[in-house]
């Protein structure tokens, strides 16, 4: 690439110079094009694991020096980028493995981490295909928090909320509520809501009392959307038992289970094809009376519930 | 057509914290070296001769102005296989032997094999690199780099050779051999433009010189010329009376006590005869006569001193409005 | 007889083929490559005495510890030598004797280039045969039930994949350091060498910033410097490969296609500044 400079010239005059900027623009966006596409066709490798040789957060916090705030926001980046990866991934075998690790990382390099904690009691214990279905994992997470940051009553209450909803042990939940309960500061309703929670563990009523607590009290938006979304799925409950109850009142009439809306609407048992408080349509089994929500609805799948529901067929 | 040529080259540097200001290292440099010849580019150290040496190899981009060797422009391609460099204090690469140098530059002219071979052995015979050609350039002295830094800049036997303070640091052994292989290019019709500070060198080389003071070409001719001018005469004199003293001395180009009761008087020559006659007139005896000639210290202290005249004279900013005559 | 550097596409090649052997040459001979290459090794055997210790994980961490080693080092040698290919050179001087001769600027800064990713090339490669030295020692001494269990065989060609994309990124990084010696001194372009190769690691990270930093602003600059900066962890496969999951063909293409792109894009740059350059 011989270059001729004129005498009283430099090298590349400036129209030169537009051209040679052009091509390296160019040359940019032919990596970028290159990168974009095989980032659309192929997963990321999931080369954190390696940062997890230092599965103790104490030696990574002695590593991390005078930078661990920042490796705790990566940290908890890289949660929630895994946790968001994971959910929309079609492979089976994706795992929501490190979330935990994650998380636990992150709160150890910044134990006043306060979103990873709230993040980790919500979708670790989420099950699968939402999450892992790890309350235990949840629970260690929270405790954490607590010891960190005793006067955060929240914790308190996710800890004992995990017992209730998750692990489905009452007297676990109740007994944390009333902990929270004695925190300076907490809200007046957690002393009521461990009673409550004894008396009424496991019904219905009980659930939507806290999931309201909750949502009304959440200073967080996912945190507040995930309750409203919780509460909601406790309406299509509810509305899946009178569906229930329309069934069974059916078959008394007839003799049959319906096999069709037209039939319970014909009957005037049902005023119209009934949809879930998100739009999608209920699915009638047919000859069975049960009804289920669709698999097409953002509800699903509705969560178990402590205690069976009333048995249509008896 | 001149080996080398300048027209108004100047070379402007941005110099300050936010790069605003302007450092003018040369200024309008006008000159031209036929072929064949050998031209003393001199001046005191920063005038500018390193700066005009890059210029003129492209090393650095002229702001304004012309440079040509052989008739081409002085950064082109073509140009650089007819012609040679000796940096200033060379430094080359470490870890390659004198001989894997020359080898690597001769293979960037394009020799082949054989012929770089014989070229290489051939250089490093007549620079007086022997058996130390094998050594790694880490352990070279300062002098044998220089020797290595001159084979370098013939291995294409160029027609044009620039050497940048060839003798600096050198031993007076090695400056004379420098000064033999300077004559020795001249001889065998190279042209040789070096730079340097030291006067008495390049006395004895150079056929043309000129003179480089802050950046801009203060003197420029014949050496044979300038040292063909005789000075003038030193009278000296004894008992010259404060009457005299004043009325001849001021005549005088320069008058000077010397000692008690002794002075000297530098004269015109055609005047010689006249002061000696005044002298006498007033009383005075002439004690001797002698005649002085030009050297290149004279020339080159009385440019520098009109220069920095010149300059205290001129605005605070370092920019020249016209080139000074040239003598 | 002589060939023409003005002229002649070929011409041209064979004068960067000579800048690039000669800083071959110059690199071979340095004491610290040297050193760096000797430790790597040694490193790589070393940790066969490591796997020792650890029960049961011992192929994984040799594996691991190889590859890991060859990029490190590939690192150090790519950086250290790569600011010295034109910060070193410019500052002592001996770039002014070369560029008098008939060379180019463009024609420098390439053969530099080369000749940096053909010892790059030569001691990746060194590397890569201790690390299958050392783990083929242990497969024979092995007993069959135990390597049975092993997620790869010891020896497991697919390993080359890694080492190639490792390759790549050091080209990449090389030609990084190549870019910032054209523009700034040699102790600045090699702390901004490493930061960058830092940041290249995390770049994945950048985009999705606004889950940390409340201001969209700082998140638009955070994505933006995402596409610019150089992406270097996607060319780190060691994980995959040392537990056996397929890197496909595809992936390896395009994040080579992505490398070298960029490549081109900083050795014209750096072609770019050092046209222009004063030495002075």
């Amino acid at each position: 690439m011989p270059t001729e400079k004129a005498p009283s010239a430099r090298v590349s005059p400036p129209l030169g110079g537009l051209g040679l900027a052009l091509a390296i623009a160019v040359l940019l966006g032919g990596a970028l094009a290159a990168q974009t596409a095989r980032d659309n066709r192929y997963a990321a490798w999931e080369t954190e694991s390696e940062l997890l040789y230092v599965q103790s957060g104490a030696a990574l916090t002695r590593l991390g020096l005078a930078f661990d705030d920042l490796l705790a926001d990566l940290y908890w980046i890289r949660a929630v980028q895994h946790y968001g990866s994971t959910k929309i991934a079609d492979e089976a075998d994706r795992t929501y493995d490190l979330l935990y690790p994650f998380l636990d990382l992150a709160t150890t390099l910044d134990p006043r981490f306060k979103i990873a904690y709230r993040f980790g009691a919500i979708f670790l214990t989420e099950a699968y295909p939402d999450g892992p279905g790890r309350p235990e994992q949840a629970i260690a997470l929270l405790e954490k928090g607590v010891e960190a940051m005793p006067e955060r009553w929240q914790y308190l209450m996710d800890i004992g909320f995990i017992h209730y909803w998750w692990v489905h042990d009452y007297e676990a939940a109740a007994e944390w509520f009333r902990t929270a309960s004695e925190v300076d500061g907490a809200p007046w309703w957690l002393e009521p809501l461990a009673a409550t929670t004894l008396a009424q563990g496991g019904q219905r009523g009980g659930s939507r009392l806290l999931w309201q607590q909750l949502f009304e009290t959440s200073d967080n938006e996912w945190l507040q959307a995930e309750a409203g979304r919780r509460l909601l799925q406790l309406d299509a409950l509810d509305a899946l038992d009178q569906l229930g109850l329309a069934a069974q009142a059916y078959r008394d009439r007839t003799g049959d289970w319906p096999r069709t809306w037209a039939q319970l609407i014909d009957i005037g048992l049902v005023p119209f094809e009934p949809l879930d408080p998100t739009g999608t349509g209920y699915i009638l089994v047919p000859g069975t009376g049960e009804f289920e929500l669709s698999s097409d609805s953002l509800l699903f799948p509705l969560p178990s519930e402590p205690e069976a529901l009333p048995d249509p067929a008896s | 057509m001149p080996a080398i040529r300048t027209e108004a080259l100047t070379k402007e540097f941005p110099v300050g914290f936010w790069r605003k200001r302007v450092h003018r290292a040369l200024d309008q440099l006008t000159l031209s070296v036929e072929p064949g010849e050998v031209f003393g580019f001199l001046g005191p150290n920063g005038a500018g001769k390193t700066t005009t040496l890059k210029l003129l190899l492209q090393l650095i981009f002229p702001t304004s102005g012309v440079a040509e060797i052989l008739g081409r422009p002085a950064g082109s391609v073509d140009v650089r296989h007819r012609i040679g460099y000796l940096p200033e204090t060379p430094y080359f690469y470490d870890n390659l032997t004198a001989e894997e140098l020359l080898l690597y530059f001769a293979k960037l002219f394009g020799y082949a094999p054989a012929d770089r071979r014989r070229r290489v052995d051939r250089l490093l015979d007549e620079v007086g690199i022997g058996s130390e050609r094998r050594q790694m350039l880490r352990r070279f002295s300062k002098g044998m780099l220089q020797r290595v830094g001159v084979a370098q800049a013939l291995v294409n036997d160029p027609e044009v050779v620039f050497l940048d303070e060839p003798m600096s640091g050198l031993d007076p052994i090695g400056r004379r051999q420098i000064r033999e292989l300077i004559l020795d290019l001249r001889r065998q019709g190279r042209t040789v433009f070096f730079s340097s500070h030291i006067l008495a060198d390049a006395e004895s080389i150079c056929s043309q010189a000129g003179v480089l003071v802050a950046g801009r070409l203060v003197s420029v001719g014949r050496l044979d010329e300038i040292l063909a001018v005789e000075r003038g005469w030193e009278l000296v004199v004894a008992d010259l009376s404060e009457v005299a003293q004043r009325a001849i001395g001021s005549r005088a180009r320069r008058i000077t006590q010397i000692a008690l009761g002794r002075h000297a008087l530098e004269v015109a020559p055609t005047e010689s005869d006249q002061f000696v006659r005044d002298c006498i007139e007033s009383g005075a005896h002439v004690v001797a006569l002698n005649p002085l000639h030009a050297t290149l210290e004279d020339f080159f202290l009385r440019a520098v001193q009109d220069e920095r005249g010149n300059e205290g004279a001129s605005s605070d900013d370092s920019r020249a409005t016209e080139p000074p005559p040239t003598s | 007889m002589t060939e023409s550097a003005s002229g002649g596409f070929v011409a041209s090649l064979r004068v960067v083929g000579h800048v690039a052997v000669h800083v071959f040459k110059e690199s071979v001979r340095d004491r610290i490559l040297y050193n760096l290459v000797i430790f790597a090794v040694l490193l790589i055997a070393g940790s066969y005495l490591m796997g020792q210790i650890t029960a049961g994980q011992d192929v994984k961490i040799i594996k691991d510890l190889g590859l890991a080693a060859t990029s490190l080092f590939g690192l150090f040698i790519a950086v250290f030598l790569g600011i010295g290919l034109v910060s070193k050179e410019v500052q002592r001087r001996s770039i002014y004797s070369l560029l008098a001769k008939p060379v180019t600027r463009p024609q420098f800064v390439l053969g530099k280039y080369a000749g940096l990713v053909l010892t790059l090339a030569v001691n990746v490669a060194v590397m890569i045969a201790a690390h299958y030295s050392v783990l083929g020692v242990m497969s024979w001494l092995e007993s069959p039930e135990f390597r049975a269990g092993w997620e790869a065989p010891a020896t497991d060609p697919a390993m080359l994949k890694a080492f190639f994309l490792i390759f790549v990124q050091l080209m990449l990084i090389t030609a990084v350091a190549l870019f910032f010696s054209t523009v700034s001194s040699a102790a600045l372009a090699a702390a901004l060498t490493i930061g960058l190769y830092i940041v290249g690691h995390f770049n994945a990270d950048l985009r999705n910033f606004e889950t940390v930093v409340d201001s969209p602003a700082a998140a638009a600059l955070a994505r933006g410097f995402y596409y610019v900066l150089p992406n270097l962890a996607p060319f780190d496969v060691k994980t995959a490969v040392v537990h056996a999951q397929p890197v496909p063909w595809g992936y390896i293409a395009l994040t080579t296609a992505y490398g070298v792109a960029y490549v081109a894009a900083l050795l014209l740059a750096s072609i770019v500044v050092f046209s222009r350059r004063d030495f002075k």
